[in-house]
């Protein structure tokens, strides 16, 4: 009896050992989403989290083409087509006012989990980078560098290329904090584009096409 | 008569039955002598002992008392019954033995039934006994035949052929055609006869069928268990 | 001529229903038997290798050391606490210790991590000693360190996707600003490992300027006494003793219920097959006395008879035993996918597995169980006299 009891907990926490790496595999997060939201939401009151995947929001016809509007190896998805990307819809009231949505990206010496918060014509509202290693890393952080980038929109990007570092217009503008981390300071751009775009695929293309 | 003529002496041979309390006399106190190459007939009515002495004779039986010399040795007479692996012994030396129910293998040719005895025993240069018997008894033409697609007689004469494979001294027949009309009867009989005369068989039979008892040369009666020479 | 042996094939086949009726339950009952042996042979393997991939049983750690990389970071790495690594040299002197690994555990602020900062937790494992540990590592790209001291990492898979990071990447200690070069990259294991940094013990113990450990990772020998050698373990000074033996202890015992049951339902098989033996065979005899009576007055030894009817058995439980091996082969598949329907825990790898040496020995076992029920039948038949069987009356 005791002994059966014993298999059936083993199998128990076997088979949960398996459920927990199935959910591993979601893309990006905010660390503490209840304080975070409002931080970089003020007028925010509530969220609901939505996974949103590119294998069942159009699937292969769609993975490719993002990966054209990207163009670049440097800002691959390194993601599979199934992995669901944790998109924040943020309301006030009842109202939806707009989305918080993060991306991965690679730096020098770490990963960068790039987020922003974006109204409902897509337009950045904030900036907040989660995550960024190396010795100067902090300046990335620094308030007056993360207000340039409020009211930048997916349009910005056309006359700005974020792998080549070349091109006019307001991010053209935008100076490096760190010189020294220059990887990481492209890395940062060519996040921002990369969920630019996706937001854009996921939430903006598919809401226009509605009736 | 020489001593070597002689095959086989009973002395005062006796087999007790016991039913209940009674006891039976089946054979009482039986001597007789039967010489090499003679045929030697057991009539009698049902219950007259005939086939517990010819069972004694072939040596399938121990007797209660009495003596019996087979081919110059003392067979049974030391006091003490043989057990089943000495009498085998005796038997497969001396008999061959062919019963009213003829008792062939029905899975087995006629030509495996013959040779069937030689899985066991094979006494030297028996190899083509099979065939010659088989031959000798007109049945060369059946030999790969099952027992169930041939007639009665010829079921007996295959059993005839399996009792001499192994050149046995004496044949012992026991109810040969019980089980076979008048024709097939006669057809055994003569076969018998003719083994007898020309290849020497000595042949102990029991018959209550008069025409066959008559071919053996000695016939004798029994009565109660005795032995009446006629 | 005609053999003992052709006249017991064909007695065989004067009843072809019953021969072929006996030869199926004989032929079932080793294929239960193969399948049931194969698959205690191939649970225990399957188990045992589990208890294999389980690396260490046993951490010994100073007293008060969190010894879970989660709670480390939740503490910041502030609870750490040392000893020295002399104490892996005390503890490969037991007798129940089949290995040992220094480890040392190391907790870095990363203030660029969150919205207030993160730790970042370090493994120090020693190259000699600690993949031994960890058979079960499976790299996805790249290997171990190429050298004790080297400047580099290995990590789990959900570190590397974390930190984006693929084999020939730089990773910085935050804190220390040591870069280390990544070197290789582990596939998902499932476990806390999966969120590991491993360095190269001397040069964590380089970038954190001390030479002592935090842990020794312990694997206890095969069949030792693991309650003993924690006894022992904790006369040590200042330490505590962490175990996974539970599991271990699980694992066995369902290694050894496992083992009951097969050979209880081993067991019943053989004695189904047993008696379906002794049925048909006697029946035989019974059947055959008159017969048997015959070949009596024919010459045959009671010996002989004996070893006629004991033949009939021999042909009966070899062709029946190996159409039953043959099936479980055939079927071990099948049988396979069944058990593991069955059973709530099943462990990797093949869970039936039947090789030459276990069929042989069904086989021989099947044979020897069908000569012991023909015996019986075989003594009868030997003993019967053949007056018995044509005795009229006279």
């Amino acid at each position: 009896m005791i002994t059966s009891v014993k298999v059936i907990l083993l199998a128990l926490v076997l088979s949960l050992a398996a459920a927990s790496v199935v959910l591993a595999a979601v893309a990006c997060d905010l660390n503490d989403a209840d304080r975070d939201v409002p931080r970089l939401f003020r007028e925010s009151t509530s969220y609901k989290v939505v996974y949103v995947s590119i294998g069942e929001r159009g699937g292969a016809p769609l993975l490719k083409r993002i990966e054209n509007r990207l163009g670049s190896a440097y800002l691959q998805l390194y993601a599979p087509i199934d992995v669901p990307y944790t998109l924040y819809e943020i309301y006030r009231n009842k109202e939806k006012v707009g989305y918080i949505h993060g991306v991965n990206q690679k730096g020098q010496f770490g990963g960068i989990q790039i987020f922003m918060a974006q109204d409902l014509a897509g337009k950045v509202k904030s900036f907040y980078i989660q995550k960024i290693s190396g010795k100067s890393a902090g300046k990335f952080r620094e308030a007056a560098f993360v207000k340039k980038f409020v009211g930048i929109s997916l349009k910005d990007f056309d006359s700005y290329d974020p792998v080549s570092g070349k091109g006019s217009g307001k991010i053209a503008e935008i100076p490096n904090p760190a010189p020294e981390m220059e990887t990481d300071f492209y890395g940062v751009l060519r996040g921002l584009k990369k969920n630019l775009v996706l937001m854009n695929e996921f939430v903006f293309t598919s809401e226009r096409g509605k009736p | 008569m020489t001593v070597s003529d002689v095959l086989l002496e009973a002395r005062d041979l006796t087999r007790l039955y016991t039913r209940g309390s009674e006891a039976i006399r089946a054979v009482d106190g039986v001597s007789l002598t039967i010489r090499r190459g003679e045929f030697v007939s057991f009539m009698g009515r049902s219950g007259s002992g005939k086939t517990t002495l010819v069972n004694l004779l072939g040596c399938l039986d121990n007797p209660t008392g009495g003596e019996l010399d087979l081919a110059g040795r003392k067979i049974f007479g030391e006091g003490k019954p043989l057990g089943e692996r000495d009498l085998t012994r005796v038997r497969r030396e001396l008999f061959g033995y062919i019963f009213q129910n003829f008792y062939l293998i029905h899975t087995l040719t006629v030509r495996e039934n013959v040779a069937l005895p030689l899985a066991f025993y094979r006494k030297a240069g028996v190899e083509d006994e099979v065939e010659r018997l088989l031959k000798m008894l007109g049945m060369e033409h059946r030999m790969d035949h099952l027992p169930g697609q041939i007639s009665g007689g010829e079921m007996q004469r295959v059993a005839i052929a399996r009792a001499l494979v192994n050149r046995p001294e004496i044949l012992l027949a026991d109810e040969p055609t019980g089980n076979l009309d008048t024709k097939r009867s006669e057809e055994i009989g003569d076969i018998l006869q003719e083994l007898n005369r020309n290849g020497a068989l000595t042949i102990i039979m029991v018959s209550h069928n008069p025409d066959l008892a008559r071919l053996g040369g000695r016939r004798i009666e029994m009565r109660d268990g005795r032995a009446y020479e006629s | 001529m005609i053999t003992p042996f052709q006249i017991a094939c064909k007695n065989l086949l004067r009843k072809k229903v019953r021969t072929c009726l006996t030869l199926v339950g004989i032929m079932l009952s080793t294929w239960v038997m193969v399948s049931l042996f194969g698959f205690n042979e191939g649970y225990e393997k399957a188990l045992n290798r589990d208890i294999e991939n389980m690396g260490y049983q046993l951490m010994v750690m100073a007293k008060g050391c969190p010894y879970e990389a989660a709670t480390m970071m939740l503490q910041g790495g502030k609870g750490l606490r040392y000893m020295e690594q002399s104490m892996v040299n005390d503890i490969i002197k037991e007798p129940e210790v089949e290995k040992v690994t220094p480890i040392l555990m190391q907790a870095y602020f990363d203030p660029n991590k969150g919205e207030s900062g993160g730790i970042a937790g370090y493994f120090g494992v020693d190259p000699a000693s600690y993949p031994a540990m960890k058979p079960f590592f499976r790299f996805r790209a790249g290997g171990w360190f190429h050298d004790p001291a080297a400047a580099e990492v290995v990590m789990g898979y959900e570190a590397a996707e974390l930190e984006q990071r693929e084999v020939g990447d730089l990773t910085l200690v935050p804190e220390k600003n040591v870069q280390l070069k990544v070197v290789g990259i582990l596939e998902r294991t499932g476990t806390q490992d999966d969120g590991t940094i491993f360095v190269p013990l001397k040069k964590l113990q380089q970038i954190a300027g001390t030479d002592k450990i935090t842990t020794v990772g312990i694997k206890v020998k095969k069949d030792a006494d693991m309650a003993k050698l924690e006894t022992k373990l904790y006369q040590l000074k200042d330490v505590q003793v962490v175990s996974f033996s539970q599991v271990k202890q699980t694992i066995l015992k369902l290694i050894a219920t496992a083992r009951v049951m097969v050979l209880s339902i081993a067991i019943v098989a053989i004695l189904i097959a047993m008696v379906g033996v002794i049925n048909t065979v006697l029946m035989s005899v019974l059947e055959r006395v008159q017969e048997i009576g015959i070949l009596k007055t024919m010459g045959a030894m009671p010996g002989d008879i004996f070893l006629l009817v004991w033949t009939e058995t021999l042909i009966i439980c070899s062709v029946g035993g190996i159409a039953g091996i043959g099936f479980a082969l055939l079927f071990a598949r099948v049988t396979d996918i069944l058990v593991r329907r069955i059973l709530p825990y099943a462990p990797g790898g093949g869970l039936v597995a039947i090789n030459a040496r276990m069929s042989l020995l069904t086989l021989g076992t099947i044979v020897a169980v069908g000569l012991l029920s023909g015996l019986y039948p075989a003594w009868r038949a030997g003993r019967v006299r053949p007056l018995e069987s044509i005795r009229r009356e006279g």
